[in-house]
């Protein structure tokens, strides 16, 4: 009886039996609370790091950790972050280089069980003794060209391969054009690569009679998986017609094309049809085609037919379309990518159209879940959203909502490249700029995200100068001041005029530290003009109106000395500058000669005064002639150009 | 001058044959620890970092050890490797970054891999410092076969790290 007490969980199936044998029904209450042990979990290797690695997030007051953690190593501007990142692999590929070129040297054996990577890769030649296990060796490590060197070889020497290994070889000489494509090794290569992409995407990049096509002819019994491969090579690189001719030739001969190739060549109906209603009509043709075939459409023809959608010109028409596609494609269960809501965005939202709030619909659907890639257009999303957003919408809860969801999880991974990360940034921070109080945007945004997740460009940052002047903060000036010059953007002009004219038009109070900072601003960029280099291929150029508005910044911190200094540019250079300075600079000067009883400086100022055409010196004259007890050499210097009497 | 006290004088210098070598061995002077000390200068300005300032038996009281690794605690794996691995080490970054450490180097290994610590000067543009880190990371991790990393620090000036000059 003692086994009444023992738990059901813990008595071996044996137990039960024979319990419930001799005991009956006594012991049901025993058996109820069994300890449910879960099924075992199949972890990986990188698991417990991944867990790890979700508890933290970006830190948003250190540079991204590609960069060296020292005062000297780190960027400041985005010419910094793009040279020191693209610096270090070059640095890399140095290394890569060397290795190349002795390989020899290289093939010790330190690490065990051997990792292939650290080895000096083989290095194929018309003399080397191949065969198909190399083949398939470099197919697998999608080494373009060998795998074309190999191929010669082996055809060459007269041996066969298997129609396994060709089909393989066909597939990435199509996937790739037969090109070689960038290591995946050198990711800030990628990452800061301007997506030279739109250019391609509009005309056709396929090798014509390339090895691709050499080897699909090569191929005795071309199969459909043969097909499909070719016709899917030229849809991608836009050689639509002959994909379109063999897809027909595919069909007839009886083969069953895979969904991917019928997707590539709905994506290529621009290029196989003119009109929009041919297009549309050829999308649906296709999609028969599909059904006909009996094969389940996916995700890639959603986007397929999206895409060529959102090329067509804005309608109600193809509105509808679109909203039906989406809706069947509901109906199979396949879930829209944000490569769909990509397409869908740039298709009710055009730059003329009417505004549409689909954006918003959208986020309802897509807002607090991770997103992972799925298809390539997936990286468009995050940018054009904001951009529409701003430009569209203008509606900052859209641009938060947006932002929160790049932040959920792991959905940055989809912001693309630098290029897309910075107009993303652009257009978040010109829209949160526009739409909220200065100061909450300065402790909100910029503060932190300026200068480690994102530095200004010189557009964003003349929108946040015109807004502190619109907001009267002047106090922001000189922090804005120091970023532009750590930003290396003090060798912009319309910058610079702007930030003098803001400072001389929002005159601070007297006796405040701000005078002084102002002044030292003034100064700042009077010598980075002066300072800079003459052979530089973009000089800047003083302008009378710049050193005006200089002079003022400098005489209302009392700087006359270095006033004096402008005042000798403007006179000494008088033929090279263009341009003068308002009149309030030189009578301004002309107080505070009087103030530091510097006549002949005051009369010097006249006389350049009376040279450059203003009416008003006789003004100018009078003051001086009033306040200073003139000796007979200033009078008479001054007489030779203001006609005192008449003052 | 007595030619007894002549001849006598070699006999004096003549140590049993048998001991020379051993005596020589343990005199005084050649007793003498010598490594890692630096002796003073006429004019005392040979500048010294604080870790050549400090002799070797101060390592683990005043200065720390320029290779971490467990391969000579009982059971430590490759003890004789790792040794001639720091030193190609050493030499290597030495060389590649001419002129530009201004301390030990110090290398660190956990698991497979392999830190290099150390101070440079700001003689080359960060640009270029950035290259040299990729060129030394990547060439030690083929030679090596393992991943390394470099954490430098930068100094702006060699003096900043002179601890006294002698």
């Amino acid at each position: 009886m003692f086994k009444m007490n023992i738990p059901g969980a813990f008595l071996r199936r044996s137990y039960r039996l024979k319990c419930t044998k001799c005991l009956g029904r006594s012991l049901s209450t025993a058996t109820e609370e069994k300890i449910e042990i879960p099924a075992r979990i199949e972890r990986g290797p990188t698991d417990i790091l991944r867990a790890l690695e979700s508890t933290i997030t970006r830190d948003i007051t250190a540079a991204h950790y590609k960069y060296h953690d020292d005062p000297y190593l780190l960027p400041m501007n985005n010419l910094a972050k793009r040279s020191f990142a693209m610096a270090q692999e070059a640095g890399r590929k140095a290394a890569h280089w060397v290795r190349s070129q002795h390989p020899e040297l290289f093939n010790h054996q330190e690490c065990d069980p051997p990792i292939e990577a650290f080895f000096p890769k083989m290095v194929y030649n018309e003399n080397s003794e191949v065969t198909e296990e190399d083949l398939k060796n470099v197919i697998d490590r999608a080494q373009v060209s060998d795998a074309i060197l190999i191929n010669n070889l082996l055809k060459a020497k007269g041996l066969e391969i298997t129609n396994e290994t060709k089909q393989s070889l066909l597939e990435l000489l199509c996937y790739n054009n037969s090109e070689d494509i960038l290591d995946e090794e050198f990711i800030e290569e990628r990452w800061f690569k301007q997506s030279s992409g739109i250019k391609d995407r509009q005309r056709k990049t396929w090798k014509d009679a390339s090895a691709a096509e050499e080897i699909f002819i090569s191929i005795d019994k071309p199969t459909s998986d043969s097909y499909s491969a070719i016709i899917q090579g030229m849809a991608k690189f836009n050689q639509a017609a002959r994909a379109y001719q063999l897809l027909e030739e595919a069909q007839e001969k009886g083969f069953e094309l895979n969904i991917h190739a019928y997707n590539s060549i709905i994506k290529c109906a621009n290029f196989i049809k003119e009109n929009y209603d041919l297009r549309w009509s050829f999308i649906v043709n296709m999609l028969e085609r599909i059904k006909q075939a009996g094969l389940k459409p996916n995700l890639g023809t959603l986007n397929a037919v999206l895409f060529t959608l959102s090329t067509m010109v804005n309608s109600r028409m193809v509105k509808d379309f679109a909203l039906k596609t989406l809706n069947e494609f509901k109906s199979l269960d396949i879930e829209p990518s944000l490569g769909s809501w990509y397409y869908i965005l740039i298709t009710f939202c055009k730059d003329r159209g009417p505004r549409s709030a689909v954006l918003k619909n959208i986020l309802n659907e897509i807002e607090n879940k991770n997103h992972k890639i799925q298809d390539l257009s997936d990286t468009h999303f995050f940018v054009t959203a904001m951009d529409i957003a701003h430009h569209h919408l203008n509606d900052i809860s859209v641009g938060q909502r947006l932002h929160k969801l790049l932040l959920f999880g792991n959905n940055y991974d989809l912001i693309g490249d630098s290029y897309k990360e910075s107009i993303y940034y652009r257009h978040y921070f010109s829209l949160v700029l526009s739409n909220v109080p200065l100061q909450d945007f300065m402790e909100s945004m910029y503060n932190k995200l300026v200068p480690n997740i994102y530095v200004p460009e010189p557009s964003v940052m003349r929108e946040v100068i015109k807004q502190i002047e619109l907001n009267a903060l002047i106090e922001y000036i000189p922090r804005i001041w120091s970023d532009i010059i750590v930003f290396n953007q003090h060798n912009r002009e319309d910058l610079l005029n702007l930030i003098l004219s803001v400072m001389v038009d929002n005159k601070p109070k007297q006796d405040t530290e701000l005078v002084e900072k102002f002044a030292n601003i003034g100064w700042d960029i009077y010598e980075t003009i002066d300072g800079q280099n003459q052979e530089r291929y973009s000089n800047l150029q003083f302008t009378g109106d710049l050193l005006g508005k200089i002079m003022i910044v400098l005489l209302r911190n009392d700087n006359f000395e270095k006033a004096c200094t402008v005042m000798n540019k403007l006179d000494h250079q008088h033929q090279s500058i263009v341009g003068v300075p308002c009149f309030e600079a030189l009578s301004l000067f002309v107080d505070h000669c009087i103030k530091n009883k510097a006549p002949s400086r005051a009369i010097e100022c006249i006389q350049y005064a009376s040279d450059s055409g203003f009416p008003d010196i006789i003004t100018l004259g009078a003051k001086l002639n009033e306040q200073l007890t003139l000796d007979e050499k200033h009078l008479n210097r001054l007489s030779k150009f203001v006609d005192l009497k008449l003052s | 001058m007595n030619i007894t006290l002549i001849k006598t004088i070699p006999n004096i210098l003549k140590f049993p044959a048998a001991n020379s070598a051993r005596l020589l061995h343990l005199t005084a002077v050649s007793n003498k620890n010598q490594a890692g000390r630096y002796k003073n200068t006429p004019r005392k300005n040979f500048p010294l970092t604080y870790e050549m300032a400090n002799p070797p038996h101060q390592i683990a009281h005043r200065k720390s050890w320029n290779s971490w690794n467990t391969s000579n605690v009982e059971g430590g794996n490759r003890p004789s490797e790792t040794a001639v691995e720091d030193q190609f080490i050493r030499k290597f970054v030495q060389g590649t970054w001419h002129a530009l450490f201004v301390s030990e180097i110090i290398i660190k290994r956990q698991h497979n891999l392999i830190r290099i610590a150390g101070l440079v000067h700001r003689g080359v543009m960060p640009r270029k410092m950035y290259f040299l880190i990729g060129y030394t990371e990547e060439f030690l991790s083929f030679w090596l076969q393992c991943p390394i990393k470099m954490e430098l620090q930068s100094v702006a000036d060699k003096r900043h790290v002179v601890f006294k000059y002698v």
